[in-house]
This record gives C-alpha cells, structure tokens and sequence, in this order.
C-alpha cells in the first residue's frame, strides 16, 4: 500500500515536470489570419494554412510595396540575356532545413508541378512564360512568351517565384493534392520558421535557430509565433485589449479609444485617421447589364449621390478615405504618375479630382438623359421604364457596408432611383456577384500591388475575365463591362517598356472610364492591423515605417518579424530591407525596368 | 416443486424473451428506414439553399490573398473536378451513399485537402467532456430539485425552485456564459475568460495542464448546466404532481400507504419520460453547443457545423450529420432496449 503511494507521488511529480508551454516573452501571439481549423502546410492546395506561404516557403525576391523594390531573398541576383529572357542566382549559402541546397531545378520542379496540378505556388504561370529551366544547379531562367507579353506578369511569376524541395515533393507527388504535411519533424522548409504544435485551438511555428539566411538577414526576433484560432471576431478583439494577443489583423470598431481612453499599449499604423494603410479599393459595382443601370449617365448620377465622406466616418470609422475616379490608388506616392490630374479636375471639377457629392448634379444629369420624374418620385426613362426596383446587397453581418448600404439606398431614392438594401447570406451574396445577376453591389477589387494600376484595371475593366450571365466568375468584370478598346490599351500598358506609353495607355483608359463609368470606385478599404507593445516593440508603423505590409495575413509580411524587438531586448531594424541606394538589399523596381531595357539593346 | 418452478421460469423466460425480440427487431427496421431518409435530407437540405460551397475558398483567393484571375480560374476548375459539383445532383447523391456506408465521409470544400473524419475527430473529446457531464449534471440535479417541489407542493422551496427555474431556463446559454466571463473573468478575475486551456499551453498528460484545463472547464460547463437544469425540474414537477394526482397514487393513499412510498412509486413512473429525455439530448450532445463554444471560445462540433453551414461545405454538413443521427439513433435504440427491460408493458408484448 505504500509502495503503491510512493509510486503515485512519484507519477503526480515526473508527470509535473512533463508539463509544456512556451514562453510568453519569446512568443508572439496573434489574431485575424485563421478562423478556423488548419489546412495543410503544403502549397499545392487551394488554401494552405496561414503561415505557410508566409513564413515557411521564401521567394527568390520579396517584393516590397513601400519602397516598390525587390529584396533578394533566396536569390542573390538577377540578369537580362535580353528583354525576354531572366535568370536568376541562387544564394550559395540557400538550403532547405534538412541541409539540402536550394538548387535550381527546385524552382523548376515547383512551378511544373503547379501547371501540371492547376494548383500551387505560381499557378497560371505558363500564361506569361513560355520555359523555366535550370541552366545549371544554381541558375534558373525564365522566358518570357512573346505571344503573350506582360512584363509584369513575367517578372512577378519569376522574381516572385518560390521553390520546393524537390528531394522531398517528388516521393509524394502521386498523393501532393491530399498531403497535409503536418508533421515538425518531416517539415522541409526554406523559411526561418516551422511548424511546431497545431490542435483545434492554436497553430504554433518555431523559428529555425540555425536557418541559412541567418548571417544574411540575421534571424526573425520571435522564437514562437502562434495564433490562437479565435471564434468570432469579439472574442478576438477582446484577446487584443487584454494583451493575450501582440499582433492582429482585425476590423476594431473605434479602434482609436483604446489608447485615447483606455491607456492600452496598442497601436495601428497611424495614430490619426484614417489608423490604417489602404488595402484596396472597395467598388459600388453597377451591373451593366441591368435596364437603367446600363446607361452610362444613371451610373454617372450614382457615383454624384454617393455620400462619401459621410458614409465612411459614421459606417467606416474613418478607416478609410475616398477613392480616386481613375481607379488609381494615389495614397501611395510612385501610383500619382499614372493620374492624369489635369482630366480628372476637368471631368469632375474638385481639386484632386475625385467625384464631389452633389445630388442637383445628379438629377440634372440624369433630367437632361430623359429620365422624368414620376408621380412616386421616381424616375422613368425614355424608353418607358422605370429607374428600379434595384437592390444594393452586402453579406448580412458585415455591419459597415451594410451601413453604407443604407446611406447609398436613401441618397439614391432622393435623387429618383428606387434602391432598397438587401443583406442575404454570404454565399448567396457572392453567387449574385459572381454570376452577375446583382443589381448593385459593394464590393471588393484589387490592391495596391506592383503591377498597380493595371491591376485594377484589369481586374474591374477587362472583359476577358468575364463570364456570361449566369456563369459564375471569381476573376473579375463583375459588373459585366465590355470594351475591346480597354484590351488593347492594357495589352499595349505591359507589353512595353517605354514608360510613356505605358503611362499614355492609362491616361486613354482613365478618358473611357470617365465617358463610361463601368462602376464606381467607393473607397480605399483598410489593412486591418493592430500592435502591442507590452511584450513586442519596434513594429512597423507611422513612426518606424519599416515595412508596408504588416498584417499578418498578408502573403508580403515577413520582414516585419524580422524588424520588431522584445521589450527587454530592444534591436536595430536590420539595414537589408532598405533600397540599396541606402545600404540595403532591395533593387528598385524603375532599376528593373532600366535593366531590362537596356537588355533589350 | 423444484422441478416444477424451473420449468415455468424457463416458459416465463420464453415468452419474455420473444416479443422482446421481436419489438427489438421492429425497431432496428423503423430505425435503419428513418436513418436512410434523414441522410437523404441532409443530402438535399444544404444544396437547396442557393450559394456555392466553392465560394468561400474562391473569395478568400480573390480577397485575402489577392490572386491573379488566371490563378483563381485554375483553383476554380481543379476545385470542380475535385468535388464533382458539375455532376449531376444523383450522381453525387450515389457517390455520398456508397462511401458513408463504407465509413468514408470524404474530403471538407471549406478545409480542402482535410478530410471529414479528420476534422471532426479533434474535437469530438471536447464536446463530449463538456457536454456528457454537464447534461447528466443538469438532468440529475434538475429532477431532483423537480421532485422535491413536487413533494412538498406549494411549500416555499417548491414556490423557489418553480419560479427559479422558470426564470433560469428561459436565460440563454449565451447571456449566462457572457454574465459569467464579465463577474469571474473580467471583475473578479478569478478563471480564464476564454478557449480551453491557457494560450501557450501544450496539452500533455500533466497535473497542471488538468488543473488548468479544468479551470477553463468551469465556466462553460456551469452555464450549460444552470440553464439547462430549470427545464428539467418545471418537467419532473408536472410529472410528479400529475402522477401524484392519479388513480393509483390515490388509491394508494386511500388504503393507508406512507407519503414517501407513494411518492416512491410517483417518482418511478415520472422518470420514465424524462429518461427519454435525457436519452435524446445525450445522442444530440454530439452536435456541440454553438453559443457556448462561440462565447468562450471552446473548441466542439458545434462551432465545426456552423462554419460548414455557412459556407455551405456539403462533405462537411453531411459527415457531422450522419454522425450526429447516427449517434441520436444508438441513444434512442439503447432506451428503447432498456425500456424494454424496465417497462412490463413492453416486456410481456402488450406495447403492441
């Protein structure tokens, strides 16, 4: 019997020491990227799990948005052959974290696998790019298809471009689409983290404390980064007021009391409005192919009734300001290149140029386009329609488009046109948005990115992304815009290298946009994030604006853990993520378009 | 004589046994006809609701991460193949049948490549540790205060506990547990506010990792137990009050019989319906409880079946509910087995 005792007390003290945890002080905990259960840590998914494109797999160059450069990460350089042809150079100190060197014909392998899945890193590829080869184990080249030139497609797939290790994906290739690849100890990665503990509640990555890049770029400053999968998004803001999480991503109503009032140690980017760097722009889609709405002045009159300003302070805390007509997003300052000022100001009349809300401008557009008032205060067109019954429809339970959506609806019905709010299910919403049987819709576009403005442009303006109606596309033209004239000028916008005619293809595009109004670019939606620095300081903001990327969900965000610092150990940001021109790695994006023309001589 | 009492023990055991069999057998058929129509429903339930269960991914690709449109064409048309969601509806239907019969309950849309089974398994244990005990908690303490303000009717711990519970059982689960986290997570401080172990935490076999599991245990588990109590005893009161009142109870009382055995014998037979009950609701534990889960940010079922709802990820619906009817069947079978045992009725054939 006491044996037995002595046996227990002996089981109750090792099991004791058998408890796990990791420590706060090294841990950096976050919220916002992943609401609900892990994925799969392989790319070849259509949804890997957060944290697998962003802090496992590296590219060759990490883009950076802010300074619109390219840091080589895994690459060391680029080189031109001539103005279609790239190779790049892998770092000889790259290697997978079984030690494995990063070889050439792993980015090869990465990007074959992809086109021949239709899934995976750099899928879609092979529309841009007629080969990748490896031109020997540290070499890689890529070539651009002439048939379909777009430089930007060509270099974001190639300096974009991240490898897998071959040595391993080979052997489960047959099995690639069901493989979770879950399993630390398996795990090969080229990041400076990997998977360490994953359950229904929390997904922890571990830093790789003698990862290859570490002389290079030193090492990400967090040992542990974990994301508690949070149900809902009170409980995660609630996590955030309580310091249980350091980094978040979250939509916060009045994010700004929780210093102002409450004293927390808690950040966004700016201290003032708008708190948030812009993420992209959100549209009032118009379905072109809707009576009324397919006349260009009823959507003209709509973008004047829009309440702007109004709607984004008491929907949108301000978290956001009003877009640009020309669809550019100018709070960046290398995009305001792209504005033809002069035209806007002239189209619109305000100084910067964007749409003033002016309800008497839009009844008198829309009396001298024919449509007369009726006896319900509603407008009927000339050829005997009536302006509506239209719906503006948001997902239920996005509380501030809905807002918005009431404010919409009420300016518009003031002005003659019947909209009533609608707010069904999320999927139902987006099959009607997809299909193109909305009538109006607020919605999101694209956003700032390096290819900017074609981009947008592309993705709100060019038909071939389309689909009839009824079929469902996730591409983009939703609102059903035709103009074979938009194609050619976006075809001509990339497949040059002459910047002036890549700036005079969007300033012709702005003239159609203006006479056409396909829809009517709303808003510049936020980029949720927020910090806390009782743990973690340094992060990436207004005062330090190290890295312009810094949700956490977002694919670029990496180099901000390379740059915050422990409250006990505060750290320098580290010079790399600067352009070269002052000490660091990233080549300006301008020099990657010089060296390209000057390969083509 | 010795002989003679074995032979008619052994008839007696025959004559039981049979139509017991035969009432098993009746309703493992019922059962086995109403399992193959509810699969049918929960086959066709979830595409009768318009939307596309390949939305939420696609969204996420054009939204969050900002894909090229050639990148979401090719996820898209892998994403069709892979799901069959261009075949015919009976294609799909016979495709869902042969591989949940085979114990296949095929791959989640929403968490693609994950399958069903591996999604739901992680967190049946806690749904199950939460709600097994909370609901038998509740149903023992809920029908006992029942029967104690049954027995001493109109006393003030019956005028208590009525109104008590009629009050506690119209509270939602969710206002409680928000009460709860306010005053002993946020004014007091005194348990966690949410998730089911400490963040930071990594489950092993450890006394403080219990300890502290069992710390966040408790408010999740009180809500439940408090808001489901009230309505167990509003039922056992009328069960017992309505028993107390029939002809037997009267009878009983007439020819002299203590209070407590009558109340004995009222009990008994009150207990029946609300085993029934309890059966019900411990097959159903299966399918978590949303709100709680929600509120505390608990990991369960429940939270697994809302976001394959609104998503509409059709593997994922079809596997939680085959699961989950699967399991409310087994409880109602093991009740119709132990009523077969308990209740004369039904043993000697005359439940016919």
């Amino acid at each position: 019997m006491r044996r037995l005792f002595v046996f227990l007390v002996l089981v109750m003290a090792l099991t004791l020491i058998a408890q796990v945890s990791i420590p706060r002080e090294e841990t950096v905990y976050i919220a916002g990227a992943l609401w609900g259960p892990a994925t799969t840590w392989n790319l070849y998914a259509p949804q890997s799990t957060w944290g697998t494109d962003q802090f496992l797999f590296i590219p060759a160059f990490q883009y950076d948005l802010g300074r619109d450069a390219w840091i080589p990460f895994i690459a060391e350089k680029y080189e031109f052959l001539d103005d279609k042809t790239l190779r790049i150079y892998i770092r000889p100190e790259a290697k997978w974290s079984d030690g494995q060197p990063i070889k050439a014909e792993d980015f090869v392998y990465a990007l074959e696998l992809s086109k021949k899945l239709g899934l995976g890193p750099g899928v879609g590829w092979d529309n841009y790019i007629e080969h990748v080869k490896a031109v020997d184990t540290r070499v890689v080249e890529f070539k651009a298809r002439a048939d379909a030139l777009n430089y930007y497609q060509f270099l974001s797939y190639s300096l974009g471009a991240q490898p897998m290790p071959k040595h391993v994906y080979a052997k489960v290739e047959a099995q690639i689409k069901d493989w979770i690849n879950d399993n630390p100890a398996e795990q090969v990665v080229s990041g400076p983290y990997k998977l360490y503990f994953y359950d229904p509640n929390i997904v922890i990555y571990q830093r790789i404390d003698n990862w290859w890049g570490k002389d290079i770029f030193g090492l990400p400053r967090p040992k542990y980064i974990a994301h508690v999968i949070y149900k809902d998004n009170p409980s995660a803001s609630l996590a955030v007021e309580r310091a249980d999480v350091d980094w978040a991503g979250l939509f916060i109503p009045s994010v700004w009391e929780l210093w102002e009032k409450r004293n927390l140690p808690i950040g966004t980017w700016y201290k003032q409005k708008p708190y948030y760097l812009p993420d992209g722009v959100g549209f009032v889609y118009t379905n072109n192919t809707k009576p009324g709405l397919s006349d260009p002045a009823v959507r003209k009159a709509i973008a004047h009734a829009i309440p702007y300003d109004e709607m984004l302070v008491k929907a949108y805390f301000g978290y956001g300001s009003q877009a640009h007509p020309s669809l550019v997003i100018d709070l960046f300052e290398p995009n305001k290149q792209y504005i033809n000022y002069e035209l806007a100001k002239k189209t619109w009349g305000t100084s910067d140029g964007r749409v003033p809300l002016d309800l008497e401008k839009a009844k008198k557009i829309l009396d001298e386009a024919g449509y007369k008032t009726g006896k319900d205060g509603i407008r009927v067109g000339p050829d005997g329609k009536k302006l509506g019954t239209y719906t503006i429809s948001v997902p239920y339970g996005w509380t501030d488009w809905m807002m918005m959506c009431e404010m919409i609806a009420k300016n518009l019905k003031s002005i003659g046109i019947d909209v009533v709010t609608e707010f069904p299910d999320y999927s139902v919403w987006a099959d009607r948005m997809t299909k193109g049987t909305f009538d109006l819709i607020i919605s999101w576009s694209v956003g700032p990115s390096f290819d900017h403005p074609f981009n947008i442009y592309r993705f709100v303006l060019d038909k071939r992304l389309s689909a009839p109606v009824g079929e469902v596309t996730w591409a983009g033209d939703w609102e059903r815009y035709e103009n074979d004239e938009i194609t050619q000028l976006l075809d001509q916008a990339v497949s040059t290298l002459d910047p002036e005619v890549r700036k005079n293809a969007y300033f012709r595009i702005q003239e159609i946009v203006y006479r056409d109004m396909p829809s009517i670019p709303a808003f510049f939606t936020a980029h949720w994030y927020e910090f806390s620095t009782k743990y973690w300081i340094n992060w990436p903001s207004q005062d330090a604006p190290f890295w312009f990327r810094p949700s956490p969900w977002h694919a670029d965000t990496l180099p901000t853990l390379f740059g915050i610092s422990s409250k006990n150990n505060p750290q320098p940001i580290p010079k790399w993520i600067e352009t070269t021109d002052k000490g660091g790695f990233g080549i300006p994006t301008s020099k990657v378009f010089a060296d390209l023309q000057s390969a083509a001589k | 004589m010795g002989t003679g009492s074995q032979t008619l023990t052994g008839s007696e055991n025959k004559m039981t046994l049979k139509p017991m069999f035969k009432f098993l057998a009746k309703r493992f058929i019922f059962l086995l006809i109403t399992y193959i129509v509810a699969t049918t429903i929960v086959f066709i339930l979830p595409r009768a609701i318009p939307g596309n269960p390949l939305a939420q991914i696609l969204s996420n690709l054009s939204r969050i991460a900002q894909a090229n449109p050639e990148a979401i064409r090719a996820v898209e048309k892998a994403l069709m193949k892979e799901f069959n969601v261009d075949k015919p509806i009976f294609v799909q239907y016979s495709n869902f049948i042969v591989k949940a019969l085979s114990g296949d309950l095929g791959t989640s849309i929403t968490y693609y490549p994950r399958k069903v089974i591996d999604l739901i398994v992680p967190v049946i244990p806690w749904t199950l540790l939460l709600l097994l005990p909370a609901t038998l908690v509740a149903w023992i303490l809920g029908n006992t205060l029942g029967a104690i303000a049954a027995y001493r009717r109109n006393s003030w711990i019956d005028k208590g506990v009525l109104t008590s519970s009629l009050i506690v059982s119209q509270i939602p689960y969710y206002w409680l547990g928000m009460i709860f986290i306010f005053l002993f997570g946020v004014r007091l401080g005194w348990l966690p506010v949410q998730g089911a172990y400490s963040q930071g935490t990594i489950p092993s076999l450890s006394w403080n990792f219990f300890i502290d599991a069992f710390k966040h245990y408790l408010m999740p588990f009180a809500s439940i137990v408090i808001s489901a109590m009230g309505g167990w005893a509003i039922g056992m009161r009328v069960m017992v009050v309505y028993e107390l009142g029939s002809d037997y109870a009267l009878f009983s009382e007439y020819l002299g019989m203590k209070d407590k055995r009558i109340f004995k014998y009222a009990f008994r037979n009150s207990l029946l319906p609300q085993i029934t009950g309890l059966a019900l609701s411990l097959g159903g534990v299966l399918g978590g409880a949303l709100i709680t889960e929600i509120v505390f940010n608990y990991p369960g079922t429940g939270f697994l079946l809302f976001k394959s709802l609104t998503t509409l990820d059709y593997p994922m619906i079809q596997g939680i509910f085959v699961i989950l009817i699967a399991s409310i069947y087994l409880a109602n079978f093991i009740v119709d087995f132990l009523y077969a045992l308990i209740d004369p009725r039904i043993r000697l054939g005359q439940g016919e």
